[in-house]
């Protein structure tokens, strides 16, 4: 990772002789993200995006005319360590500051940069509490909240795919999870009745086996039309292993963060498995944009990004860029100001919404896929109307 | 009816695979007190054994491309070599102090471990394809047999009837559980130390690399921390079972599958999540009504 930083202020430098004389000090822009460590897998792919934008907004001469600069230091996915990683970097005088696609491994450093004053902006984090009502009114994340992931795959099960009832297994491993089921649960009862859903059982992502959850959802009295499972891989992987392997051949409906091919083969021939995406990494994706974003990262880095996550962090910087220049300077209230204006504002990662309450999507449109022939297909891209209310947010008084 | 039976087949094989790990811990503790918690990355470096170490999150499969008798083999091998080696970088030298340091030294190796996985193979959970035909389920009267449930139960009973024997009928077997009984006094009698020692890491690593392959069966997946909920829950189950005793070790592994089943198939939706906590209880309770576990072994007792 370093060695992109060394390129950039290499390029920079090759820049700035022939430009004259340097007009104005760059802006900066720091990275407080797991180099190494479980989270590094997360933050890696929309890291290398969001340099791949600066790289973009350089070459076309800048933001307010001034070339941005980054710097990134590993918080070796250690909650202690991201609180220092970050305060390090504010004080290196950084502009914004970029943290962690996780709530409780970005939070430490987004609180360094709050102290500061500073704009931080997570990733990913898919927790509404990376905002306003959590970290502070500085505090942004790239993504949509986890609920608004269950809602809008209970939508389209209900109205594009005719399902009338729904078993739903829940990993309790990560609250992400127990979000997106919730999201779920409240738009599936409220589209078709709370009775609909015919069962709920629960799951650990390392159990060894899924067995008597499976016993449970066979000796239902009436089988239910489709199966959400709100997981991560790998234990959602091998749970969807398990539910095949038993013959349960219902469509599986499932969350974002199962998407991608890298898990498919834990269950050949897998058919009737749907979930919201960001994007298709697998040049079907309906949207120009993306197919766009797609062919830049691979002039950039050789090769697609490593998960459909990226494009929120290229995403991120252009957000943050764009509110930069009708800003008409870096500094955070002024910045802020406009972001908190963004309605439905067209980015990259789809259109993107911010109020004074809320710095998470609830409702931006997803692209449904569906697992056939060993790949991800786009299917179409759906918007959820089902908005989910600050209770269901943060998940208090259910 | 046909439900309970169904219940009792899930709860039976998963005490199977818990079986094996309390087995392959208990084995070792028996012989040299050393509760090895490398254990738990014996079973993720088998795994990972199946597919070529890269970066990739889409490997090409390495032993896993293999036919199934030389892939089984294979992967055995990988463990029992990496379970030695454990034993004569990180144990051998340490054998003569508490066993709290040994314990130290065992956190150590896996933390090691764990960290050389994630070098090279990255923290990305990967997917294998191996034995899809075994994880299909067979209906038997009514009840349905996931084949890799029914290959558990076959597997854990094999493996079980050929460690009795080998501790009952064979000079080593018998010089193993001397050295289980009194180390020290096996030792004076003539007893080759790191021979036995050498040989029951074997063993654990072979029962290892069983689970390895159990387990990639079932969930098609890998992962760094794989090994860890078997190897916790094996934990329990030798310390219910009775430090040191080897039936001990393969009741308690059975006992903590049947009660983790059984709980989650019988509590209440509200409390099903406390799984654990009920399992965890259970153990807490059969320490105090029995300190020294299920099965007591008089190496044990002297120990009081």
């Amino acid at each position: 990772m370093k060695s992109f930083a060394v390129a950039a202020s290499a390029a920079i430098a090759l820049l700035l002789p022939s430009t004259g004389v340097r007009a104005e000090e760059p802006i900066k822009i720091g990275f407080a993200i797991a180099e190494s460590g479980w989270l590094s897998n997360y933050d890696s792919a929309p890291f290398k995006a969001a340099v791949m934008k600066i790289e973009e907004i350089n070459k076309a001469g800048g933001l307010l005319g001034r070339q941005i600069e980054y710097s990134v230091m590993d918080t070796k996915t250690d909650q202690a360590r991201a609180a220092t990683v970050g305060a390090q970097l504010v004080d290196g005088g950084v502009d914004m500051l970029v943290v962690s696609c996780d709530y409780d491994f970005g939070a430490p450093s987004a609180l360094a940069a709050k102290q500061a004053g500073k704009i931080a902006f997570s990733l990913c984090a898919a927790d509404p509490k990376m905002g306003v009502q959590g970290v502070g009114s500085l505090t942004f994340t790239a993504n949509s909240a986890a609920q608004s992931e269950g809602i809008a795959i209970a939508e389209y099960a209900q109205k594009k795919m005719n399902l009338k009832s729904v078993y739903v297994l829940e990993d309790l491993t990560i609250e992400y999870n127990k979000s997106a089921c919730a999201g779920f649960r409240a738009a599936w009862a409220a589209g078709g009745g709370q009775e609909t859903i015919l069962g709920n059982d629960t799951f650990k992502n390392d159990d060894p086996s899924i067995a008597s959850q499976i016993t449970r959802l066979k000796g239902l009295a009436k089988q239910p039309e489709a199966v959400f499972v709100c997981s991560f891989t790998p234990g959602g992987a091998s749970a969807v292993r398990q539910l095949r392997a038993a013959g349960i051949d219902l469509p599986i409906l499932a969350n974002t963060a199962m998407v991608d091919n890298y898990w498919l083969n834990a269950v050949p021939g897998l058919k009737d498995f749907y979930l919201p995406a960001f994007m298709s990494l697998y040049g079907d994706d309906p949207r120009p944009e993306m197919a766009k974003f797609l062919e830049s990262h691979k002039a950039r880095y050789g090769e697609p990004p490593v998960s459909s996550y990226a494009v929120l962090g290229y995403s991120l910087i252009e957000q943050w860029a764009y509110a930069v220049e009708q800003a008409k300077t870096t500094e955070s209230e002024a910045v802020v100001g406009v972001m908190n204006s963004f309605k439905d504002q067209p980015f990259t990662a789809g259109p993107t919404s911010f109020t004074d309450q809320l710095h998470i999507q609830v409702d931006r449109p997803w692209l449904i896929m569906k697992v056939e022939n060993g790949s991800f297909h786009a299917v179409e891209v759906y918007r959820n109307s089902f908005k989910p209310d600050m209770k269901l947010l943060f998940r208090v008084g259910q | 009816m046909a439900n309970i039976v169904q219940v009792l087949v899930d709860a039976i094989a998963l005490g199977s695979l818990y079986a094996l790990v309390a087995l392959a811990i208990g084995l070792v503790f028996g012989v040299m007190r050393l509760v090895n918690f490398a254990q738990a990355d014996y079973i993720t470096i088998g795994a990972y054994a199946l597919v070529v170490p890269t970066a990739s999150v889409t490997p090409p499969l390495l032993l896993g491309a293999l036919p199934a008798a030389v892939m089984i083999g294979g992967v055995l091998l990988v463990v029992v070599v990496l379970a030695l080696l454990t034993e004569r970088v990180a144990f051998r030298p340490l054998r003569n102090s508490n066993p709290s340091t040994l314990l130290i030294s065992s956190f150590a190796v896996s933390y090691f471990l764990q960290n050389l996985v994630m070098l090279i193979h990255t923290g990305r959970p990967k997917s294998v394809g191996i034995g899809q035909s075994l994880a299909n389920a067979v209906e038997i009267g009514g009840v349905r047999v996931p084949g890799v449930q029914l290959l558990t139960m076959v597997v854990t009973a094999g493996l079980l009837v050929a460690l009795v024997l080998f501790l009952k009928r064979t000079p080593l077997g018998v010089q193993m559980r001397a050295a289980a009984e009194n180390f020290q006094m096996a030792r004076l009698l003539g007893m080759p130390a790191n021979r036995v020692i050498a040989l029951a890491f074997a063993i654990s690593g072979l029962l290892s690399g069983a689970v390895s392959l159990l387990l990639t069966i079932q969930t098609g997946t890998l992962d760094l921390r794989m090994g860890l909920m078997p190897v916790v829950y094996g934990f329990f189950a030798t310390v219910i079972g009775g430090m040191g005793s080897l039936p001990g070790a393969a009741l308690g592994g059975f006992l903590v599958g049947v009660a983790s089943v059984l709980l989650q198939t019988y509590l209440p939706a509200d409390l099903r999540p406390f799984r654990d906590a009920g399992v965890f209880t259970l153990v807490i309770l059969i320490l105090l009504v029995r300190p020294q576990g299920l099965i007591v072994t008089s190496a044990a007792k002297e120990r009081v």
